[in-house]
């Protein structure tokens, strides 16, 4: 009863949910999915061949059949964009706990850092730390976390602030809690639900940049199969064999449609203002 | 009245210069060139091997001699030459007339300058001059004879194909302040302005010697992609383009009869370093590795669409240097590049499908870059590699990376297409493995292959040259020294804007006064 009741209140978020755990199972269990076909093993003699029973989303310049790296692609995609957001939540949140509960300088030197970090359009300071740090998919995850985390830590660091100084606070640190158990207690779980919901709308658009650093060349190396080094590796053909780019764009799209409806709906459960009037 | 007369008057005459501008643009014949940007596009002749062709290519710089299509050497700006009995004494006559972009003479002294400034500045950039021109050498200039006399130290029996090459072009030392973007040459062109990595705009040479000059304006801009290129000549933003490498766009266009493809059969050779100074010092490591590969499969690929044709020696096919002759103990058999890894004891004991080596996995750092399809060999090369067990570590970047990486080592595979005669022979490229070369950058020694390129140097017997070069390419196939991706084909494609277009053999020469507008 509860359970119907849950679905009939949060339909987007359910529907939204079990596509984003296929997503996700797809991604686990592609090797069966793919019946055991090797994403990097290709043959010449099958290069660039147009969707058929055998490959149904054709093969690529290497003769790779492109529905396995699609699959495949799904396993680099999430799990570097999964890792990317708890980085940039766990640094940014902790950032900007600290920065809000003690201020003076400690509040000065991470916001004028995280001040730093954003007075760059964010992809291109991305591709110029990708660039020095050298092209790979570690070196594209510390990139964008590189410009990302100050997002979460000016978050944080405001709503601490909100609370640092109201009544609760004072009287709990007048009964001698020490600072960890402040932290912990009191200042981190006012912050968490923002913080999750802006974490889960953000896993679209990270995913989006990701594949913008391996489309680019920073990112994923061959013949990892990633979507946006696929895209980047079909983009010579888009003319004449589209389906080198059309299925992994495909990916990326419905992958990113889905996690950011699935973030919108994490927030409508999550954020009491737009439980209000339900 | 006289007021009015006045304004009237000036009124007409702002209008006839309104009128007058628009007219004059469009009688100006411009040229729209897309191109590969290498070494930043920058045309000092002395800084770096791609700066030397960025001048000559661009139309700026011209050299004492010049290659034909059949690579045979011709003169450019010199008008003859002779030589002493030994080739250590050489008098070139410079043509009468010829002026620098900028108006001053180019006299005897100017070419000895050039010359002179060019090794100088050797030490301080990679164009190693001393290649073409030893340092010892000595230019003699007789201003009023107009010839230039060169003594050189030891024998060199192609000095003016060595002369041809572009980093001996000459320029204008005294007058050039900015070397990287404003050199002054002789050529049919001069650099008007430059965007930094975007490309030059050129105009016409007033002071142009060698006839008239077809085009007012030649923009060149700079663009890596073969797709780009592609589109921008179908969208109409280019008028003509270098090297389209896309196999399905070039097809694209040879079949559209509002574009002409000119193809010169390739002296060209792509192919891999390998590094003896990592890992690849393993001589067994390295046969499996070329025992492993599919050469004729990857080249007849529809990936590769016959841009190159497979082959396993450093020197192309067609060059009359003895290809058929040669013998490959190398070619294509996994099973047996895997059973000869076994018995060397470099097998996978950890099973992750990778092989070790003294205990460290065999994975090899590729370099390369997205250029005339190496990023698809090096690709193709990978996927053969990981079947017989060699991992491979992909390092792609640009041109200038790749160059990079191999100068310093920082690899142990580095893929490239490099022409193979260069200045008219092979002599400069197979300096590529001799020992004492300045540019072995693979640190490959072999005493006999030293011998052979050292008795190379002493010929002048062109069938006794063919004989060595044959043998020397034999020791390098034995030795497994590269891989050898192919010998590649290039191109030139214009639009039906151009009347005429033509890729050369030596790739120096792109911006030409061949290149004319249509009727």
């Amino acid at each position: 009863m509860e359970k119907k009741s849950f679905i009939r209140r949060y339909p987007v978020f359910c529907v939204f949910a079990v596509l984003a755990v296929l997503i996700v199972l797809a991604a686990i269990f592609a090797p069966q999915l793919t019946r055991g076909v090797n994403p990097v093993k290709g043959s010449l003699k099958e290069a660039i061949k147009a969707p058929s029973a055998e490959h149904p989303f054709g093969t690529d310049k290497m003769g790779r059949d492109i529905f396995t790296r699609v699959l495949y692609g799904a396993r680099t995609s999430l799990s570097s964009t999964f890792i990317l957001v708890a980085v940039i939540f766990v640094v940014g949140s902790l950032l900007g706990v600290l920065a809000g509960y003690f201020g003076g300088w400690v509040d000065a030197v991470i916001m004028r850092l995280a001040d730093m970090m954003i007075a760059f359009p964010g992809l291109v300071l991305a591709i110029a730390v990708a660039g020095i740090l050298g092209a790979s998919t570690k070196n594209a995850i510390i990139a964008i976390a590189v410009v990302s985390w100050p997002k979460y830590a000016r978050l944080a660091r405001s709503l601490v602030m909100k609370i640092r100084h109201t009544d609760f606070v004072a009287a709990a640190v007048v009964t001698g809690s020490r600072t960890p158990y402040m932290l912990w207690k009191y200042m981190f779980p006012n912050t968490i639900t923002t913080l999750v919901i802006t974490a889960a709308t953000d896993i679209g658009g990270m995913m989006m940049e990701l594949a913008a650093l391996s489309f680019l060349g920073f990112g994923a190396q061959p013949p990892t199969p990633e979507w946006g080094s696929m895209l980047n590796e079909g983009r010579n053909f888009m003319q004449s064999a589209p389906w080198l780019m059309v299925y992994p764009g495909l990916a990326i799209f419905v992958t990113v449609v889905v996690f950011n409806m699935l973030g919108d709906g994490l927030r409508d459960i999550l954020d009491p203002r737009s439980n209000e009037g339900r | 009245m006289k007021k009015r007369i006045i304004s009237l008057l000036l009124a007409a005459m702002l209008a006839m210069a309104t009128l007058a501008v628009p007219a004059f643009a469009a009688d100006e014949k411009v040229l729209t060139f897309g191109c590969q940007m290498y070494s930043d596009g920058l045309i000092n002749p002395a800084a770096q091997t791609n700066t030397g062709w960025n001048c000559m290519r661009f139309g700026v710089g011209e050299a004492l001699f010049k290659f034909n299509d059949n690579m045979e050497i011709e003169p450019w700006l010199a008008e003859s030459y002779e030589s002493n009995e030994d080739s250590t004494v050489w008098s070139i006559k410079i043509r009468d007339g010829i002026k620098f972009s900028n108006g001053a003479d180019m006299t005897a002294t100017k070419v000895k300058e050039s010359l002179d400034w060019v090794r100088e500045q050797g030490p301080n950039g990679s164009a190693n001059p001393q290649k073409f021109l030893a340092f010892e050498a000595e230019v003699v200039a007789d201003d009023a004879a107009n010839t230039i006399t060169i003594t050189l130290p030891q024998a060199d029996y192609n000095l003016p194909g060595n002369l041809a090459y572009p980093t001996m072009e000459i320029v204008n030392v005294a007058d050039t302040t900015d070397f990287d973007a404003g050199t002054i040459g002789t050529g049919p062109y001069m650099v008007q302005s430059h965007a930094d990595l975007v490309g030059f705009t050129m105009v016409k040479n007033p002071n142009y010697w060698n006839g008239e000059v077809p085009y007012d304006k030649v923009e060149i801009i700079f663009m890596g992609d073969a797709s780009a290129k592609a589109n921008a000549l179908m969208a109409g933003q280019v008028d003509l383009v270098e090297n389209i490498t896309n196999v399905a766009d070039l097809q694209r266009l040879q079949e559209d009869p509002n574009y002409t493809v000119d193809i010169a059969s390739g002296v060209r050779c792509g192919f891999s370093w390998m590094n003896m100074k990592g890992i690849l010092g393993n001589d067994t490591l390295r046969k499996a590795i070329l025992m492993g590969i599919d050469y004729d499969t990857i080249c007849e690929s529809n990936t590769i669409g016959g841009l190159y044709t497979a082959g396993f020696s450093v020197l192309p096919s067609t060059l009359a240097y003895g290809y058929d002759q040669l013998t490959n103990p190398y070619a294509y058999d996994p099973d047996a590049a895997m059973a000869m890894l076994d018995e060397a004891g470099i097998v996978d004991s950890d099973g992750d499908g990778i092989r070790e080596l003294d205990g460290q996995p065999v994975v090899l750092r590729y370099s390369s870059y997205e250029n005339r399809l190496l990023n698809d060999f090096s690709d193709a090369h990978t996927m053969y590699l990981a079947e017989i067990g060699i991992g491979v570590q992909s390092q792609y970047g640009s041109s200038d990376d790749c160059w990079n990486d191999l100068v310093s080592f920082n690899y142990d595979l580095d893929n490239n297409n490099w022409t193979t005669v260069g200045n008219g022979d092979p002599t400069e490229y197979m300096a590529n493995w001799y020992g004492k070369s300045g540019s072995n950058y693979c640190g490959y020694q072999n005493d006999e292959y030293d011998a052979l390129y050292e008795e190379f140097l002493q010929t002048a017997d062109t069938a006794k040259r063919a004989e060595l070069l044959k043998d020397m390419q034999q020791i390098l196939v034995n030795d497994a020294v590269v891989i050898v991706d192919g010998y590649y084909n290039s191109s030139m494609t214009f639009s039906k804007k151009v009347g005429y277009a033509h890729i050369h053999t030596a790739d120096y020469y792109w911006i030409t006064t061949e290149i004319v507008p249509a009727e």
